[in-house]
């Protein structure tokens, strides 16, 4: 096994590790600022990528094109479902708990929508230039991953600029921080929560186009996503966009040097592991707070 | 504020709460003689093949709320010890082909074995984490089992089904899984109505509270953990054999996941007739549904209906229904 | 009987306790005092073994608690109130108390057993009256009786009391007072109680604690150390002079 194959299957890593990261970032955002477990997160990332793909193969939009069109699309499906939700289950008692159940309906009813009108069999997203690949030295980088990646990077950029340079951006922020004082300074929650949730769904819609350049999807993908999600979550901590980012590279890297030397499965069940001592004994995760 | 009821009062009280828990008894001892006879009147297969369902559902949902239920731990991991048993009784009929039923126990304890692993560290973590590892269970045991040669991988596993008539077949299994469910079920009710019960909802109440208290929390959680995946196993065991097929797709399935939650949650997870409402009403529902419309159709009702009962219904519809609140009764007199 | 020796523990950079010594007899009544945030709760927490502590130990009849769980502790004899009550809201009166017993140093395996024996408790503190109420349409004062039977009903020796007299009224005072005597003569458990109310405190402790900061600030009677001037500055702060 050459060194050259390791490090491509590390660079492979990494770039789904930024994939994943994007994927990541919206849900730490709902569950930091609203107390929402959003289990139907990556359920969107998969409707993002069956929108890209019809888009591309009954309009021959290519999706880098259609993007920015879907991120709009997805942040007007996250608003609806914020309204009919996600809004009802913020005044439980115990949110955490009945938005994870909620939010698992959701996610059931939407995959099983998409099974029903799209059917479950695997499709891919292959516009001409994702057929080949960069070459630096003897290691090739496929464009279909590395356009991706780039996709995911301009997407978290943006939200951290809109987090942090915005007005609005703040007034999230600081209601992340304390709700209460974020109230009491004249920011309306309930605002704030809609373009929070919404900003969340669509950024999952984007990592859904993203992921669909490199990977086959169909409707029950979603769960495995959902796994990857957590685990990026949970590694990174639910602070900060950056953590996320860096938890996300961090696992892709895992991802990449066991796949190396494993089969594909095992790396799966390595990483459960992992999680599952983070959680044990750091909660808070790598880079939280 | 002292109330004083006379001692004949007392009496008749007594007396009236006597007769009718005989009542009770008798009527609920009627229903299970004639479930189990059923079969003597010579039904169309489909109503053995539903009611098969039912009793299945009604034998996981109460097996899961052991602990999510009483203890208050919502377990998105039950289908994993579910499969364990049908893969277990899969894989001794496939590979050594080993009587049935005996192997369905077998199942049952390799999910115990399974639950004793995962329960050990998963058991430590509070609430959403919890439940969000023990869905990452179910997950990544999928991702195995569709990856391991010896359990199928990805084209599953066929067996010879019994060497009798499909009518036999299906009343047999009829039969059984209509003892597994009557067990279960009252192992379950047993259970609330006992100090392990009571300790399980402390835990629930306040799992603080429960430790000043003397209960050894992550022991108790641990029994219930692995009780209810031994029952799960069991039943498991059971389906594998009656399918004749097991898939990692088709038994790790996350819609069973939601489906086991809805129905207890639907039916009132509190004590041990929900689950059994829930189950009889859900799965009923469900089995006609998937039937007569289509699989997705149905999950999507179930989908928007899990939703409807976490957002108006925390207690439960059947509870709602009733519009009375549910006060838990430790040993509860049903 | 509990002893505590150089108990400290810290909160990332907040030292909640430091280097705190106490010594509780057999039999006593003794009272833990000091301004809010000095480090009460916290102290309670590591006894019952909530919280580990960063250094020292705590013994109980000689032997080192320190690293017990929460449920040990209980089932050694040190049972504890929560300075809010903590009730289990969604039983009754009479299963939150027999919960308790069925688990507690008796280890009842009977439920018919643990409920007489839970009745007996609820009677010792006035409230079996309602012993088939749910916990939740409790007031109060009857939820502190409440808090009080539960942890009378694993039948300690040892009572840890985190501020039970709280929002009481005078004449409920005065009965928490009686009952606090009556836990110590006709149950013969040793108690340790939080208290923010000097009245309470003057009326049934002999021997105060004070704490400041998670430091011990004095140590002794009642009467002495509510004359000490250091207690009195860290309750009322410096007087000004003139």
């Amino acid at each position: 096994m050459s060194l050259s194959y390791i490090i491509e299957s590390i660079i492979s890593g990494l770039l789904l590790g930024g994939i994943y990261a994007l994927l990541s970032v919206g849900f730490g955002l709902t569950w930091g600022t609203m107390k929402v477990l959003n289990i139907s997160h990556a359920v969107f990332a998969v409707l993002g990528a069956f929108l890209a793909y019809w888009f591309f193969v009954k309009a021959g939009i290519d999706p880098i094109l259609s993007l920015p069109f879907l991120v709009v699309l997805l942040f007007l499906a996250g608003a609806v479902v914020y309204r009919l939700v996600i809004r009802s289950v913020t005044k439980a008692k115990d949110v955490i708990m009945a938005s994870m159940v909620a939010t698992f309906g959701v996610a059931i009813v939407i995959e099983n929508v998409m099974s029903f009108f799209w059917r479950p069999d695997p499709r891919i997203l292959k516009p001409p230039y994702t057929a080949s690949s960069i070459f630096v030295g003897e290691m090739a980088i496929s464009k279909g991953p590395l356009i991706g990646f780039c996709m995911a990077i301009l997407a978290i950029a943006l939200l951290y600029w809109f987090l942090h340079h915005t007005y609005t951006g703040k007034g999230v922020q600081a209601t992340w921080q304390n709700p209460m004082g974020a109230a009491l300074v004249g920011i309306n929650p309930e605002h704030v929560s809609l373009i929070t949730f919404g900003l969340s769904i669509a950024s999952a819609g984007a990592a859904g186009v993203a992921m669909a350049l490199i990977y086959a999807f169909y409707p029950s993908l979603q769960s495995v996503w959902t796994m990857f999600v957590f685990m990026v979550t949970i590694v990174g901590g639910v602070g900060s966009v950056i953590g996320t980012a860096l938890a996300g590279l961090l696992i892709g890297f895992i991802i990449g040097v066991c796949a190396a030397f494993l089969p594909f499965v095992w790396v799966n069940v390595l990483l459960f592991a992992l999680l599952l001592i983070i959680l044990l004994f750091r909660p808070q995760g790598l880079f939280g707070s | 504020m002292e109330y004083e009821t006379t001692r004949n009062e007392q009496e008749t009280m007594k007396g009236k709460g006597e007769n009718h828990r005989v009542k009770k008894l008798i009527l609920f001892l009627l229903v299970l003689m004639g479930l189990f006879a059923f079969p003597v009147i010579k039904p169309p297969l489909f109503f053995l093949t539903l009611f098969f369902s039912v009793f299945m559902y009604i034998g996981l949902t109460e097996s899961w709320n052991l602990l999510g239920g009483y203890t208050g731990y919502i377990s998105l991991g039950h289908i994993a010890f579910f499969s364990t048993g049908a893969y277990t009784t899969a894989v001794f009929m496939n590979r050594l082909g080993v009587s049935p039923f005996a192997t369905a126990i077998l199942g049952g304890l390799f999910a115990s074995v399974l639950a004793a692993f995962v329960g050990y560290p998963v058991l430590r973590l509070k609430g959403a984490y919890f439940t969000i590892s023990s869905m990452l269970l179910s997950v990544v045991m999928q991702l195995i089992f569709m990856n391991w040669e010896f359990v199928g991988s990805s084209t599953g596993l066929w067996y010879k089904l019994l060497p009798v008539r499909i009518e036999v077949n299906r009343v047999i299994f009829y039969e059984v899984m209509l003892s597994l469910a009557t067990v279960i079920t009252l192992l379950v009710r047993w259970v609330e109505r006992s100090k392990f019960g009571a300790g399980l909802i402390a835990i629930r109440e306040d799992e603080d509270v429960a430790k000043t208290m003397g209960i050894n929390t992550p022991w108790l959680k641990m029994r219930a953990f692995i009780l209810g995946a031994f029952l799960a196993g069991v039943v498991g065991g059971v389906y594998g054999y009656y399918m004749s097929y097991v898939h990692p797709e088709v038994t790790f399935n996350i819609n069973t996941s939601l489906l086991i939650m809805l129905m207890a949650f639907f039916g009132g997870c509190r004590t041990w007739t929900g689950p059994l409402l829930g189950a009889a009403v859900l799965s009923l529902a469900n089995q006609l549904i998937v039937t007569f419309i289509g699989a997705e159709i149905s999950r999507i009702l179930y989908g928007l209906l899990l939703v409807i009962v976490i957002i108006f219904m925390p207690d439960g519809v059947i509870q709602y229904v009733r519009g009375m609140f549910t006060r838990q009764r430790i040993g509860a007199q049903l | 009987m509990l002893e505590g020796i150089g108990v400290s523990r810290r909160f990332g950079g907040l030292k909640a306790l430091t280097n705190f010594d106490f010594l509780v007899e057999k039999g006593q009544i003794v009272g833990l005092i000091g301004p809010n945030g000095s480090g009460k709760t916290t102290l309670f927490n590591v006894i019952t073994g909530f919280y580990p502590a960063d250094s020292g130990k705590v013994l109980y009849r000689g032997k080192e608690i320190t690293r017990r769980k929460p449920y040990e502790i209980a089932k050694l004899g040190i049972a504890r109130t929560f300075q809010i009550v903590r009730p289990l809201l969604g039983l009754s009166v009479l299963d939150n108390v027999t919960t308790a017993v069925l688990y507690g140093r008796e280890n009842i395996g009977s439920m018919a057993k643990g409920r007489g024996r839970a009745l007996e408790v609820l009677k010792f503190v006035r409230l079996d009256a309602k012993k088939d109420v749910p916990a939740q349409s409790l007031v109060a004062a009857e939820r502190k009786r409440l808090e009080l039977a539960r942890a009378l009903a694993i039948k300690p020796e040892f009572l840890l009391l985190d501020e039970t007299f709280s929002g009481l009224n005078d004449t409920e005072i005065a009965d928490a007072v009686r009952l606090i005597f009556k836990i110590r003569d006709e149950l013969g458990i040793t108690i340790f109680l939080i208290e923010h109310v000097m009245k309470a405190v003057m009326g049934t402790c002999e021997k105060i604690f004070v704490l400041q900061y998670g430091v011990k600030l004095a140590e002794g009677k009642p009467e002495e150390v509510s004359k000490n001037p250091a207690v009195i500055e860290a309750y009322l702060g410096k007087k000004k002079h003139a």
